[in-house]
């Protein structure tokens, strides 16, 4: 049982609370939660993208393997196209050599290939985080790795399969109705109850506060047609903290309720400020696909009329 | 039934008899020492004791409907006592029995007393002559008990001698009516008669009465057993007996509601049974005291029992029902049936039954309800705790359905939902929370940090535990608890309705706390807190035993209004208080929150609602008054007294000076002008202080004051006013302020004071005077040269230099609030309402927006009527629905292959060309337009798409660092199922109607370009639509029609423009486009505006028949009485002058379109092509050009229309 501070920490990380995560004090550096803490810490920063103060917190010439693994995933989260192979090639090495005597914990173990996964999918090497993750894994965060790989492929079967797996030694855990949900949000069943329930409850939980939370019910409400809902949730996230998922969604919602002219005004905002966003790549490729396809038609001319 | 509740408990001598009123909560009890006592039993306290028996009593009973109480004892006599505290005494004594009187009774309808003695007989005495009407005998031992049969001319009655009998009186109403003539009384009965002796008791029997309502008599006996005997017209038998007790049986009732038998012995136990299977059911023991009597109570489920020692009230069973509010809804268990009542509409209907729920002599104690689920948790006391989850049915026709069917069962003392899928189950035994899923398997364990006696509801992922002197707020992921406060064990807890707030409910104190529960405020009751729920606006209202309160957030309470029985509240909503009763009946209460809203403003500084409030409402009262006063808003509580004394009080503690000096004339006593005069000085208002100082002839004062202002006349007024009162001193006093030395001189000489009014002539330099004064002494300047010369006095007056005497000080601040100024005069007049709608402009501005509001729907609606032209024709399949998805078996595991996007299942399942625009195949989507509706040109149509394909797909990232998931937004989102999914409508029906609305607006408001542009946009969006049913097709086929037909005409009438202004000359061509114009189908707004537009042309170009013709159509269209003159006009004008000046190519008489390109006539029969999309006509020779209305299609294009899936 972790203590009741990394208990939190780990909440917060899971919810999607990740500002909240490295606002809080890590522990003594003696304490057993140090490393734990320093992780989620670690892993919290590079999820805000700010990979440079994530990498700063790694002590130099750690020989933790999850540390080493964090190093590199912050490492390849800021690298570019052509630097991440050998990146890469690390963390294979890193997951290939816990089968050996390493340093770290069984759990420290677990979370390198939870990295090394991440890296994996990011770079596209689908089957080799599925790999890496195992199909046979007891942790949970390498379950929540697992199904979403599962679901951004298209394959809610097998994530469901994973899901129902797990729910056999995982305890009522947060995470495991955080991938519950997740698998709701895509299959859309039971006109996906699972998620509102799920996020609205932890709305409603006193112990933390997350926009991440209240963006995921708004886009849990536009997927339930409930856009005004939607939109109130997304205008109190956003004045919270606007980020890339909140605009994304807030343009949604523009859409849906017949603003034209201000979803654009979002959109052009969503592209200057989240270029890398896969939304914006998604919606540039689109539009290429428009102008290729005019090419199967010819316009006639107006009527010329005498 | 596993224990029995003990409401009250007193300790005495024996108590050999017990009675309740019937209506009042009071309780007499007969008592070894001689004494009776009366007992408020609900409020625990001793009422009244009545002590002229001599020797013990042992029977009381109340009279059913006056304030009377019958008593009998040792001293063999029957008292009749007035229990109204004004006249309480005994009102007579029944002298006659000859040995212990045991019972009394009071008929239920005639002025009549049964008693019966130790003398073996029964008598009848009527109350009103105070006579012993009848003498029953025939036992042959003491007579135990007797009493009336509750409807029917019988007594039964049991005795020492074995036997019970039934008498029959009925032949004593008559002679009753005669001896209450005063006739003589009777020693021996003739008229009433034995009509059963029942045998069967081995032993003395104690007592014995009939049932309520069946034909049955049950006794207690000192054989042990209890007798249960049933009666026909014409005999009497026993029907069973029970066994159980261990000694002396002494009493034993039927439960007047339900079927149970309850009796009690001398073997120091209260027992109950089942009176249909004759079985015990639960046992009460004590430990040391005997039981003598039992009594119930005629309405309510209560008993009272008494023993050597005293006495206790008890009921048999909880009588609070389980309920649990839900939205507008009440969920709640009568008789072992789930109900739900609508708040709104107030059907009750009966939903499912838990009869086979543990005992069935036991109502549920608790229900919980998840409104997802729809699922009910129940839990009963019974078998040591159970719990109970179902579901409830669906649809309320038919049989109610049993719990059996689903239900879940288990062990458990608490029960509750904590989440969607997830209940937790207390068992206090082994002091373990379980957290279960719906299908009742345990995903979790937990053992609470206290020891804990219930659970209640948290929050998200918490429970409240409540024990013995805590209450705590339990995280269950963590299992830690997160905030604990002190408390009596909770009972109850309630969350307000955006469960920010919750009501920690215990037996005598509320705790009202934040949902961390950080900040807490605590009330006190002395009374039973009975239940609790919120308001809207967060005022928490509960009820006691005997009131209904309410509670502000910061602790203030106050009552709200009293109760006759306890009520449980479910709800409060405006001013009406949802509750149930007793009997678990839903009933409503309806109360002036006046009071505690008023406080609640004032809490929150909201003086708009206040003021609104004070307006609206009848607030008075000395508690308001104080409160206000308490609180620190004197000047609020200023308006609402009328006594002059108060009003006084409240006024100078405001400081309002204007009111305070009203009331202080109207009251006009001196120490009120003193308090006045004070507080005017205090805040510099010297206008006041003199009037005050004036008022009580305060002149010294008053001086002092002149002095202080500098008003120097009303000083020597002073000085006049001294004069004519004869006080010198005062005089003297107001020379010296006002600087007169003449007048000090002449008082001092008055006075006879010569050597001061010399010396001070004398320093000012006033030689004559002095001369005057010494002659008036008698003296001469020769006397006094032995006088000091002292020089010239520099003492003056100084000037003043500001008027001070008319202007006010500055005054202290006193408090000039916003109700100073709104409550002037007391007079509320002009205040608006707290959110200011009446505010003129805003007013007006929202008028405004009504009315277009409203023109808009109208203008809708008969456009919708007015379409009635070509329905969607030519609806085909363009794209076959492709099959389902392929159905694989894969192992988990890397070698997953990808599955189907959904936005590719979204194109299978579409030939709608929005729909492969949402899922992103646009060159699919093109293809689909091309062909259904000929579209070639698809340039203007890309932001459309890219902002379709935008709004149905978003972004989420559940996990850190992984790429986001793509999520897919559909239209019908409760399906699941992959083959039938489709994408969501971003272009709607509504939408487009909204902009064909906004573009005829720009043509009424001749913004003709704007118009255009609009219509095609209109036109653009209608392609995007995805369409569901037949219905809809029709309607977008009206629109489409509609807007080209406004696109053509808004074309036509810029192409007489451009004409008018490009060649002047062109009138022909000018009148031609005008009466072309006319033909557009328009809506009636926008056509008057084209005839009127074309009156106008053919007017100025002198062709008046052809103006006329417009005008008589104008005419139809009943517009303006302005407009109808002006058309009666040009009518007038046609048929003076018939001819027309300029000859036009325009046949009004034959049916005809206008070619969209030329703006030319196509006459009925000639020949034409056609838009494939808005069906807009051409002349034949445009065939494969683009259309110019939309710029979007090829004319004349084969196109298959827009498919109908759904058919």
């Amino acid at each position: 049982m972790d203590s009741s501070e990394l208990y939190h920490t780990k909440q917060l990380f899971v919810l999607g609370a990740y500002k909240a995560v490295v606002a809080q004090p890590l522990p003594d550096a003696n304490s057993p939660d140090y490393t734990s803490a320093l992780l989620y810490q670690i892993r919290s920063y590079i999820a805000l993208d700010d990979t440079d103060t994530a990498l700063g917190l790694i002590p130099d010439g750690t020989e933790n393997v999850a540390l080493k693994a964090a190093s590199a995933l912050a490492r390849f989260v800021a690298a570019d196209e052509d630097d991440r192979e050998p990146i890469l090639e690390e963390l294979r090495d890193l997951s290939l050599a816990l089968d050996d005597d390493v340093e770290g914990t069984e759990r420290e173990k677990d979370l390198v290939r939870v990295l090394a996964g991440i890296a994996f999918s990011r770079a596209g090497e689908t089957e080799e985080a599925l790999e890496t993750l195992g199909s046979e894994t007891e942790d949970l965060e390498a379950v929540a790795v697992l199904v979403q790989i599962y679901l951004s492929i298209h394959r809610p079967d097998l994530a469901k399969k994973e899901f129902e797996r797990s729910k056999r030694w995982a305890e009522d855990d947060l995470l495991l109705q955080l991938i519950e949900s997740s698998i709701a949000l895509v299959t859309g069943v039971d006109n996906y109850n699972d998620p509102l329930s799920f996020y609205s409850e932890q709305i409603g939980n006193p112990s933390l506060s997350s926009t991440h939370l209240l963006t995921s019910r708004a886009v849990t409400r536009i997927l339930r047609g409930e856009v005004d809902a939607a939109k109130s949730d997304l205008e109190e996230s956003r004045r919270e903290h606007d980020d890339e998922e909140a605009l994304g969604a807030a343009l949604v919602v523009s859409g849906l309720s017949g603003f034209r002219a201000e979803q654009d005004e979002l959109w052009e905002k969503f592209v200057s400020t989240y270029s890398t966003h896969p939304l914006a790549a998604d919606v540039a490729e689109k539009a290429d696909l428009f102008d290729s396809a005019l090419a199967n038609y010819s316009v006639p001319a107006l009527p010329v009329v005498a | 039934m596993s224990v029995m509740l003990t409401k009250f408990e007193s300790k005495s001598s024996r108590v050999k008899g017990l009675a309740f009123h019937p209506t009042q909560p009071l309780l007499a009890a007969a008592l070894h020492n001689g004494s009776v006592q009366l007992w408020n039993y609900r409020m625990g306290v001793l009422v009244d004791r009545f002590e002229e028996h001599e020797g013990p009593v042992r029977t009381v009973h109340f009279h059913p409907s006056r304030a009377l109480l019958a008593s009998g004892g040792d001293d063999y006599k029957i008292r009749v006592w007035d229990i109204r505290p004004t006249s309480r005494r005994c009102l007579f004594v029944l002298h006659g029995h000859i040995d212990y009187v045991r019972t009394v009774q009071f008929h239920h309808e005639m002025p009549w007393i049964l008693s019966c003695s130790d003398d073996q007989t029964i008598r009848i005495w009527n109350s009103t002559s105070r006579q012993c009407m009848a003498v029953l005998t025939g036992h042959t031992h003491y007579v135990m008990s007797a009493f009336f049969h509750p409807k029917d001319d019988l007594i039964v009655s049991a005795s020492m001698d074995q036997t019970v009998r039934v008498w029959d009186i009925s032949g004593l109403r008559k002679v009753g009516a005669s001896t209450a003539h005063g006739h003589n009384s009777f020693e021996f009965d003739t008229f009433s008669t034995v009509k059963y002796v029942l045998e069967g008791h081995d032993r003395g029997v104690n007592y014995a009465m009939f049932h309520p309502t069946l034909p049955l008599i049950i006794s207690a006996a000192d054989d042990r057993t209890i007798k249960i005997w049933r009666m026909s017209e014409t005999k009497a038998w026993e029907v069973d007996a029970c066994r159980g007790h261990f000694n002396n049986v002494s009493a034993a009732l039927f439960h007047p509601k339900a079927e149970l038998i309850v009796s009690c012995g001398e073997d120091k136990t209260i027992r109950v049974w089942d009176l249909t299977k004759r079985t015990a059911i639960q046992t009460f023991r004590r430990e040391h005291d005997r039981f003598w009597v039992l009594a119930s109570h005629p309405n309510l489920n209560l008993f009272a029992a008494g023993h050597d020692s005293g006495l206790i009230v008890f009921k048999l069973e909880r009588e609070r029902p389980a309920f649990a509010v839900s939205g507008d809804s009440l969920y709640y268990i009568r008789d072992k049936y789930v109900r739900s009542y609508d708040f709104n509409s107030g059907s009750d209907i009966g939903l499912l039954t838990l009869r086979k729920f543990g005992s069935p002599y036991m109502p549920p104690r608790t229900l919980s309800y998840n409104p997802m689920e729809r699922a009910v948790l129940a839990t009963i006391s019974s078998d040591n705790g159970l719990f109970e989850l179902t579901t409830l049915p669906q649809s309320t026709q038919g049989e109610v359905k049993d719990s059996t069917v689903d239900g879940k069962r288990g062990p458990g003392q608490a029960a509750i939902f904590v989440a969607r899928n997830r209940f937790a189950i207390l068992n206090k035994a082994s002091q373990l929370i379980e957290v279960r899923d719906l299908s009742n398997s345990v995903v979790r364990t937990i053992k609470p940090s206290v020891q804990t006696n219930e659970i209640f509801y948290g929050g998200t992922g918490c429970i409240i535990l409540s024990s013995t002197s805590t209450v705590v707020l339990f995280d269950l992921q963590q299992q830690k608890a997160l905030a604990e406060i002190n408390s009596p064990p909770v009972k109850y807890v309630v969350w307000n309705h955006d469960s920010s707030m919750v009501a920690l409910m215990s037996k005598h104190t509320i705790t009202v706390t934040n949902r961390t529960f950080g900040e807490h405020s605590l009330i006190h009751e002395t009374i039973r807190i009975k239940s609790g729920a919120w308001d809207d606006a967060g005022v928490f209202i509960y009820s006691t035993l005997n009131h209904v309160k309410y509670c502000l957030y910061q602790g203030d309470n106050g009552v709200i209004c009293t109760l006759d029985n306890p009520v449980y509240l479910t709800r409060v909503k405006g001013k009406t208080v949802y509750c149930l009763d007793r009997s678990a009946r839903p009933r409503t209460i309806t109360f002036d929150p006046t009071e505690y809203r008023f406080k609640l403003a004032l809490l929150k500084n909201n003086y708009e609602e206040m003021l609104y409030i004070i307006k609206t409402s009848t607030l008075i009262g000395q508690s308001i008054i104080g409160y206000l006063q308490k609180k620190g808003f004197p000047e609020i509580a200023l308006h609402f007294v009328s006594d002059t004394a108060t009003r006084f009080e409240l006024a100078i503690e405001c400081g309002n000076l204007e009111v305070a000096m009203e009331t202080a004339k109207e009251i006009d006593r001196p120490e009120t002008w003193e308090r006045l005069a004070q507080q005017a000085l205090r805040q510099g208002n010297h206008k006041v202080v003199e009037k005050a100082y004036q008022q009580t002839k305060n002149f010294d004062k008053l001086s002092f004051l002149y002095l202080a202002t500098g008003s120097k006349d009303k000083l020597s007024k002073m000085q006049k006013i001294a004069d004519a009162r004869g006080n010198p001193m005062s005089r003297f006093h107001n020379a010296l302020y006002a600087g007169d030395v003449e007048g000090r001189i002449s008082v001092l000489r008055d006075v006879g004071m010569y050597p001061l009014a010399y010396l001070t002539a004398k320093t000012n330099g006033l030689e004559d005077i002095a001369t005057e004064i010494l002659e008036d002494a008698g003296l001469t300047e020769a006397d006094v040269d032995d006088v000091p010369n002292f020089g010239r006095s520099a003492l003056g007056i100084p000037t003043v230099v500001t008027e001070t005497s008319d202007l006010v000080w500055p005054s202290l601040a006193s408090g000039e609030s916003f109700f100073d100024k709104a409550l002037a005069n007391g007079g509320l007049e002009g205040v608006s309402e707290p959110a200011g709608y009446t505010n003129g402009e805003a007013s007006g501005a929202l008028d405004a927006w009504a009315a277009e509001e409203e023109a808009e729907d109208v203008e809708a609606e008969e456009g919708e009527d007015g379409w009635d032209l070509d329905a969607g024709d030519g609806e085909e399949h363009a794209v076959e629905v492709n099959g389902a998805e392929p159905e694989e078996e894969e192992e988990l595991g890397a070698g997953a292959n990808p599955g189907i996007d959904e936005t590719e299942h979204w194109t299978r399942n579409s030939p709608l060309a929005a729909d492969h625009i949402a899922a992103g195949s646009f060159e699919s989507a093109m293809q689909l337009l091309n062909r259904q509706l000929g579209i070639v040109n698809f340039s203007p149509l890309k932001p459309l798409f890219l902002s379709a394909y935008r709004s149905a797909h978003i972004y989420l990232s559940p996990v850190a660092s992984l790429p986001p998931l793509k999520l897919h937004v559909r239209r019908n989102t409760a399906e699941s199922n992959l083959s039938r999914v489709l994408p969501v409508n971003v272009f709607t029906l509504e939408a487009a109607r909204k902009e064909l609305g906004d573009g005829s607006k720009f043509v009424s408001q001749a913004k003709l370009q704007e118009a255009k542009d609009a219509f095609a946009a209109v036109l653009r969006s209608l392609l995007l639509v995805a369409l569901s049913s037949d219905a809809e097709a029709k309607q977008w086929r009206d629109m489409v029609t509609s807007a080209r037909e406004y696109l053509i005409g808004v074309s036509i009438e810029l192409e007489r423009r451009r004409v008018v202004e490009a060649d002047p000359t062109n009138v022909q061509r000018s009148l031609e486009l005008a009466a072309y114009f006319t033909h557009c189908q328009l809506q009636p707004a926008q056509l008057q505006i084209a005839l009127r537009s074309a009156i106008n042309v053919f007017t100025k170009a002198n062709n008046p028949a052809g103006a006329a013709r417009f005008a008589r159509r104008l005419l139809e269209l009943k517009p303006d009485p302005k407009i109808v003159t002006m058309c009666r006009q040009r009518i007038a004008a046609a048929e003076r002058n018939p001819r027309n000046t300029v000859e036009i190519s325009y046949d009004e008489f034959t049916p005809f379109e206008i070619c969209a390109a030329t703006f030319t006539p196509i006459y009925k029969g000639q020949p034409s092509v056609q838009c494939p999309y808005t069906h807009a006509n051409y002349h034949p020779q445009f065939k494969g050009a683009l259309d110019p209305l939309t710029g979007l299609a090829e004319i004349g294009a084969a196109a298959s229309g827009v498919p109908a899936p759904w058919s």
